[in-house]
């Protein structure tokens, strides 16, 4: 199995009436809430964070994009990886993603994408993603019942400014281009591409259609994931393709500690901050045509996984830390149980890429460290082999080669000598 | 239903609601449904044929996706008239179907005998900037009313019994497709061509709308050449609604005079 660090860029200092007095924790957040000063440090903490997951043996560091929100202060992923291409070794650059069509043109995203690619040697994963309703219909203004077109359009025009060798015209619905002739083109030709979806049928499609990984990216766990993941693999089994558990990446927010109460002390209020400073009105998080009718009916229709009333309650923060970890929200507790729980779950979704959150709300950057070089040494070196007989075209084959060369091994000191007694 | 195929365009299949004989009248309902045989569409139909096609990507109405850009809705109700064969016409427009009245009247002339626009979107004032119509759901709601909201609203919308969520598809349905022309601002262009509109306009407007201040309705009676308005006191968004016998009124009198 892989792992890709990542963590929301959560801005710490929100007071505690945050939610309550500002129902939205995107759009329309008062800007005076943020210090540009410490959103400063903010940023130079993750990319230490990243930095040493690249050390630790992450087989990538993840990005991504969101826009007007305290909750992900990341509005271009590629100005974050651009800095880690140049600061890192052996992890991809796992981009995910760019809003494509929030990019005008898009070739934009195929220009920057593939300059992200030169500077790290060939180390990008090229992330398309919709973006969320709040990036898109309300921060960038895109009418929802175009984002899709808009989407697919700039996707066609990215991937073939990657891959045809000679200057083509592009003559779509909401780009006209002369001369297409992106330079430099990536190392990888192309990158491997991921699209994260909420479990829409059109984008099971999409994905499989196009030999794409599948990203669930959702905070919420594995039992809210069950039904979900369920029928991506019901449609990869009924289009007769490969199970591949590659195809299929996950989040899962992370602490690990030296023992379960010592995870509970360092972790507690960082998970509650996390869980409650994500709020969105329902019409900043539901406008009109975002999700097509098709989809609209499956959600309405799918088996929950997580009864609405928990989920209300894990973003209310009524929630102890053991009742998030139960849910399934955070996995929690020393390297032995994380590695335990890690295992069932990507056994169980078949995940082959894990998204692993090693950092969350306003947690300290050494409490993060700490998590990092556990789940490094303690946690990772026992799952890596899981999946390691299924190929994967979804990573660069050089962070692939590189991570294995570097990435630390089970600890000698993990399991006594299977003939100790003789020893 | 009525299937319009336009070449290099699209194919649409519309629902139309149509009663009453006489005159021809077309109706163009607002952005968040076809009112259904609502009561001030029957009386105006007492006296005049009344066609109220119900915009496609509404309901059952199909064809949205072919829209590139309001150019084509004008052009696709020109050619819906034209296959009614009729040569000249009276339109009424309600809100957003207020908006596709106005480029209509402005693209084919011709077509347009007489122009009502109704609480009618296409412009933006930066003076008197319009609340959200896609806004909290209970504040558009108290913003679109004068008085209390009505218990239920006009609609064509008919319950399925098979289908708990009918009514939420309806619904996000009917404002997705509005989206493409009144997201996020619902400003098309619309200012510079409401000067070529010929049409003898009646602007009405229902005074307390709080999606449209008053100051639009006047912007559009400053705009278009022949444009007089007809404010309906104690009224919001839907004046036929809630002050039924003065709309009906103050529309026949104005087609009629």
């Amino acid at each position: 199995m892989k792992f890709h660090w990542f963590a929301e860029a959560t801005y710490p200092a929100l007071p505690t009436t945050y939610p309550q007095r500002h129902p939205s924790g995107s759009v329309d957040v008062p800007a005076a809430l943020v210090d540009p000063h410490r959103a400063g440090e903010l940023y130079r903490m993750f990319i230490r964070l990243m930095q040493q997951a690249d050390r630790l043996g992450w087989d990538g560091l993840a990005v991504n994009e969101h826009h007007q929100t305290t909750f992900a202060m990341t509005p271009s992923p590629n100005l974050l990886a651009a800095g880690l291409a140049s600061t890192t070794e052996n992890a991809a650059l796992l981009v995910i993603g760019n809003s494509l069509a929030l990019y005008n043109p898009p070739v934009r995203v195929a220009e920057e994408l593939a300059y992200l690619d030169c500077l790290s040697g060939g180390r990008l994963i090229a992330g398309f993603v919709f973006g969320t309703p709040m990036d898109t219909a309300f921060a960038y203004g895109v009418p929802p019942a175009e984002l899709r077109e808009r989407f697919h359009e700039a996707r066609e025009l990215i991937t073939r400014a990657w891959t045809e060798p000679e200057p083509f015209a592009f003559n779509g619905r909401y780009n006209r281009l002369r001369y297409v002739n992106v330079l430099p083109r990536p190392v990888q030709a192309p990158p491997p591409i991921w699209v994260p979806g909420t479990g829409s049928v059109e984008t099971w499609d999409l994905v499989l259609d196009e030999g794409y990984c599948y990203g669930y990216l959702s905070f919420f766990g594995l039992a809210n994931a069950r039904p979900i993941v369920r029928g991506f693999w019901d449609r990869v089994e009924r289009r007769g393709l490969e199970p591949n558990p590659h195809r299929m990446a996950f989040t899962q927010l992370v602490c690990v500690a030296d023992t379960d109460a010592e995870a509970e002390r360092l972790y507690g209020d960082a998970v509650r901050y996390f869980f409650t400073r994500q709020r969105a009105p329902l019409h900043y998080a539901n406008p009109p045509g975002y999700t097509s009718r098709a989809s609209q009916r499956e959600v309405l229709e799918r088996a929950k996984g997580v009864s609405t009333e928990d989920r209300l309650r894990a973003t209310r923060g009524e929630l102890s830390f053991w009742e998030y970890d139960e849910l399934g929200f955070i996995v929690a507790g020393t390297p032995e149980r994380v590695r335990q729980r890690l295992h069932e779950l990507a056994v169980e979704l078949r995940v082959g890429q894990l998204i692993t959150c090693m950092h969350m709300g306003d947690l300290a950057e050494d409490v993060a460290a700490m998590n990092n070089e556990l789940f490094g040494t303690r946690v990772a070196p026992f799952l890596r082999e899981l999946w390691a007989e299924y190929d994967d075209p979804w990573t660069p084959p050089v962070s692939r080669q590189r991570v294995a060369a570097a990435a630390p091994g089970i600890p000698v000191d993990a399991f006594p000598s299977p003939r100790g007694g003789d020893a | 239903m009525t299937t319009l195929e336009i070449p290099h365009v699209g194919r649409f299949d519309v629902q139309v609601w149509e009663q009453g004989s006489g005159e021809p009248l077309l109706y163009l309902h607002g952005y968040e449904r076809h009112p259904g045989g609502a009561g001030f569409l029957r009386r105006l139909a007492e006296s005049r044929r009344v066609l109220a096609p119900e915009q496609p990507g509404y309901g059952r109405s199909t064809g949205v996706e072919s829209f590139t850009d309001v150019l084509d809705v004008a052009l696709f109700y020109r050619e819906l008239v034209e296959s009614w064969g009729i040569d000249r016409i009276d339109v009424v427009g309600h809100s957003l179907g207020g908006m596709f009245a106005a480029e209509l009247a402005a693209i084919a002339p011709q077509l347009v005998r007489r122009l009502v626009l109704v609480n009618a979107f296409g412009l933006w004032l930066d003076s008197q900037p319009a609340p959200d119509p896609f806004g909290a759901a209970d504040e558009v709601k108290a913003a679109k009313w004068h008085g209390e909201a009505p218990t239920s609203e006009p609609t064509n919308f008919e319950p399925d019994p098979d289908d708990p969520h009918a009514a939420i598809l309806f619904s996000a349905q009917n404002l997705g497709s509005a989206t493409k022309f009144m997201w996020p601002i619902a400003d098309r262009g619309l200012r510079r061509r409401l000067p070529l509109i010929d049409a003898p306009t009646l602007v009405v407007h229902g005074t307390s709308d709080g999606l449209l201040p008053p100051a639009y309705a006047e912007e559009f009676v400053r705009l278009i050449p022949d444009a007089r308005l007809a404010p309906i006191e104690a009224a919001g968004h839907y004046p036929m609604v809630e002050r039924e016998d003065e709309f009906v009124a103050a529309v026949t009198d104005f087609l009629e005079g």
